[in-house]
């Protein structure tokens, strides 16, 4: 199988885009990601692509993929995977490129959350993830979803709402750089604290904010990536864990088994552990979950995220900065993107031209989980090939 | 025993009138009381419902009874629409084996419910039925009302007392008020919980625990039925837990909840007779029911058991945004089953939302779980064992 390196990336700024619809945010995105290319990109090289997108709100999204970025001539999928769907179509366009179907794919996940009134689509957003007799009539949105778990972590782990709102407060600290980021304001322990209830143990500001956007990668086999660069950035390793969709069926909610899944495909493909990892993009629709997530990905002991957040190991500076970007939780949150917004983060560091540079960085890491907590996509990112 | 009564009151309200809970209607009260009058090791083969609140005036009401009763699908089961003389007409004429329930989710809410083992205890001492519509109902629910209190006294139960011509005073009659009923029975009369179809199994539940036995009456406008009631062997089942005001919660309109007719009608069996699928291979219990088994993995080799009613709480949250069409603040539970390695995801009833925490214990009840877009979706909550709904231990 051939490497694969990410020669291109870019994303539209996090937000409410009320003025700008899903058929302006691809192309948006994807003309950053051909700007970004160092020795020139003609869109007319991609042969495959795929769209992450995880509700259509506007139309048929393969097709506008197509007709809104002008590449009519090729093969466009959408793919859905929950919150995973960023990861998920970077994944397969590996898979395309790696084994010599085509020679230089797009990935480009968008999404337009923002057009929707919160009434009219609450119940058709949670009809995509939950068992329509069991789960759907309850009411299990996607904060209590994840609450279900941290609640139970809270009740047997150490860890504290003091230990969540302190990622919370470092998430907005690193957003604050970050032009792309739709929350650029600090916030501080008090503050998240006193905030009102969303789904115990989770207020507002332990919360994603709900976005539009869209982000594009452009992925290249290793003997065409001297055509475009001679700064990429390469695919190290991938993954994708999945778990049961009913919380019911979960043995210990004090993980998320689909992360665990995930990285330790990813680990093993990339051929390193958790301590090699320079930089990380970890999901954190809520603060628990990247405290859960800190341990499912090795970076912590099972039980001692907490501590990793005393000793301030998750800022750019520390030990294993987690989130350099402001991560879901300041730069937001349109699912289809977040996955490979995060990429685009990582292609950043590696080059070292990220706003919260870590320095040094040579390999990094993005992760997603969604659904019913039974999903996640993992990437490694690397700057030398391995 | 010849007759069992079983009786059930919400525990939202003031002692003197209990409140509907957000989840409960005139089925689930239903349940609730019949289920304590069936008891343990006894059967009904007939049910009659007296209501004048079914939740369904089409789309059928019987199948979730007698689920939620664990009877047979073949039960036969009567929906009779009436208040307090219809219960008492369907208590006069009962055979062995009929379980009579009576609930009122309107006004003050409240079931009960009478299981007849054998012989009747209850005979007709008088009828009389006469018309003095001061309030009604149509059918498409509107209530008109013409207040006249002395008025209805006299045109409305005092004329139909005196055409029943009784051969004595009634002890007690349900449907009235124990200050309205003075002068027209012995002594003074109980205050009675409800006023409508579950008051005159109320009255018989007081009558079996003081060991009283005479006449009692039940009227509705100017509608009177009077039964003898003969005492004997009987036993009385009561679920009435303490009064306390309903929490505030919140409906944000819009955006129903669809109904996935489907999903609903594969889920039925498991979700409302409260039964996981037990592998016919290895034993292992699914909640829902599965085609391939958790444990073994054989292949659509599984069989209806039923499932224990008590559990403890592996991990809760309480949502306090609001949610279109479902009432918030609400609390969600993930339950360990007591003696099985089955947990289920349920909303938790009968308590503050919020109020309960990891570990606590429960038991669980029918409840109508949402509303979704004119089906009452029902299955099981988690009713945390507290005796007191404001708190848990």
């Amino acid at each position: 199988m051939r490497r694969v390196a990410i020669v291109g990336a870019g994303m539209t700024a996090f937000g409410e885009h009320f003025s700008l619809g899903i058929k302006e945010l691809m192309p948006m995105a994807l003309s950053e990601a051909i700007a970004s290319v160092d020795k020139g990109f003609d869109r007319r090289d991609i042969q495959a692509a795929w769209l992450g997108e995880i509700s259509s709100t506007d139309g048929f999204g393969a097709g506008i993929l197509a007709d809104s970025c002008g590449l009519l001539d090729i093969p466009v999928s959408r793919l859905e995977n929950a919150c995973s769907t960023g990861q998920d179509i970077i994944r397969n366009a590996i898979y395309a490129v790696s084994s010599g179907h085509v020679d230089v794919a797009l990935a480009l996940g968008a999404e337009k959350v923002r057009d929707t009134s919160t009434n009219a689509t609450f119940w058709d957003w949670m009809g995509l993830t939950r068992d329509m007799a069991w789960d759907y009539p309850l009411g299990l949105l996607a904060p209590a979803n994840f609450a279900l778990h941290v609640s139970r972590y809270l009740h047997e782990a150490p860890a504290t709402r003091e230990h969540m709102a302190m990622i919370a407060v470092k998430n907005h600290h690193h957003g604050v750089n970050n032009p792309k980021a739709q929350l650029r304001f600090e916030v501080t322990v008090e503050q998240v604290l006193a905030a009102p209830i969303v789904a115990e143990p989770f207020g507002v500001l332990d919360c994603t904010p709900q976005s539009d956007g869209a982000a594009a990668v452009i992925l290249v086999a290793e003997e065409f990536v001297d055509k475009y660069t001679d700064r990429p950035v390469w695919v190290r390793g991938f993954g994708l864990g999945i778990d049961r969709v009913m919380h019911q069926h979960k043995t210990d909610m004090t993980t998320f088994p689909c992360t665990r899944k995930a990285a330790k495909m990813a680990y093993s493909m990339a051929g390193i552990e958790p301590k090699d990892i320079d930089v990380a993009e970890v999901h954190d629709c809520f603060t628990g979950v990247e405290l859960i997530s800190y341990e499912d990905l090795g970076f912590a002991a099972r039980f001692e995220g907490h501590k990793l957040v005393e000793a301030r190991d998750h800022y750019v500076g520390g030990r294993i900065p987690i989130n350099p970007s402001g991560g879901l939780k300041s730069k937001g949150h349109p699912p289809g993107a977040t996955g490979v917004s995060q990429c685009f983060e990582i292609f950043q560091q590696l080059r070292g031209e990220a706003h919260n540079q870590v320095d040094g960085a040579k390999i990094g890491m993005a992760q997603n989980i969604g659904g019913p907590t039974a999903s996640c996509g993992i990437t490694i990112l690397g700057k030398e090939r391995g | 025993m010849t007759i069992t009564v079983g009786t059930y009151l919400p525990p939202w309200g003031t002692d003197r009138s209990r409140t509907l809970g957000y989840d409960e209607d005139a089925l689930t009260l239903a349940v609730e009381a019949g289920r304590r009058a069936i008891g343990a090791g006894s059967s009904a083969t007939r049910v009659v419902f007296v209501s004048r609140d079914f939740p369904l005036l089409e789309g059928g009401n019987a199948a979730v009874l007698v689920a939620g009763l664990g009877l047979p699908n073949d039960t036969e089961v009567v929906e009779r629409l009436g208040g307090a003389p219809e219960t008492l007409d369907a208590l006069i004429t009962a055979t062995a084996g009929t379980l009579v329930i009576g609930a009122e989710a309107e006004g003050a809410a409240g079931a009960a419910a009478a299981l007849i083992a054998d012989e009747n205890l209850l005979s007709l001492a008088g009828r009389a039925q006469r018309s003095f519509p001061q309030r009604t109902r149509l059918v498409t629910g509107a209530v008109y009302r013409d207040e006249n209190p002395r008025m209805l006294r006299e045109l409305g139960i005092q004329a139909s007392l005196k055409e029943a011509a009784l051969a004595a005073k009634p002890l007690l009659i349900a449907g009235l008020r124990a200050k309205e009923s003075a002068g027209l029975v012995v002594g003074k009369a109980p205050d009675l919980p409800t006023l409508g179809a579950a008051s005159p199994l109320f009255a018989i539940a007081g009558l079996i625990e003081t060991g009283g036995k005479g006449i009692i009456g039940a009227c509705e406008q100017g509608t009177f039925v009077a039964a003898n009631f003969a005492g004997g062997k009987a036993v009385v089942n009561r679920n009435e837990p303490q009064a306390q005001a309903l929490p505030k919660r919140k409906l944000m309109p819009g955006g129903e909840i669809r109904i996935a007719l489907g999903a609903y009608a594969r889920a039925f069996e498991a979700k409302v007779r409260w039964q996981a699928g037990r592998c016919k291979k290895c034993g292992k219990l699914a909640m829902p029911p599965r085609f391939h088994c958790l444990g073994c993995g054989a292949d659509d080799s599984w069989e209806y058991t039923a499932l224990p009613r008590a559990g403890k709480v592996y991990t809760t949250t309480t949502i306090q945004v609001p949610v279109p069409s479902l009432a918030s603040p609400y609390s969600l539970a993930v339950v360990e089953l007591d003696g099985t390695d089955v947990r289920v995801l349920v909303h938790v009833t009968d308590s503050v939302p919020g109020s309960v925490k990891i570990d606590d214990v429960g038991r669980f009840v029918l409840r109508r779980v949402a509303m979704r877009t004119g089906v009452p979706d029902y299955g099981y909550a988690f009713s945390p064992v507290s005796g007191n709904p404001g708190g848990s231990k």
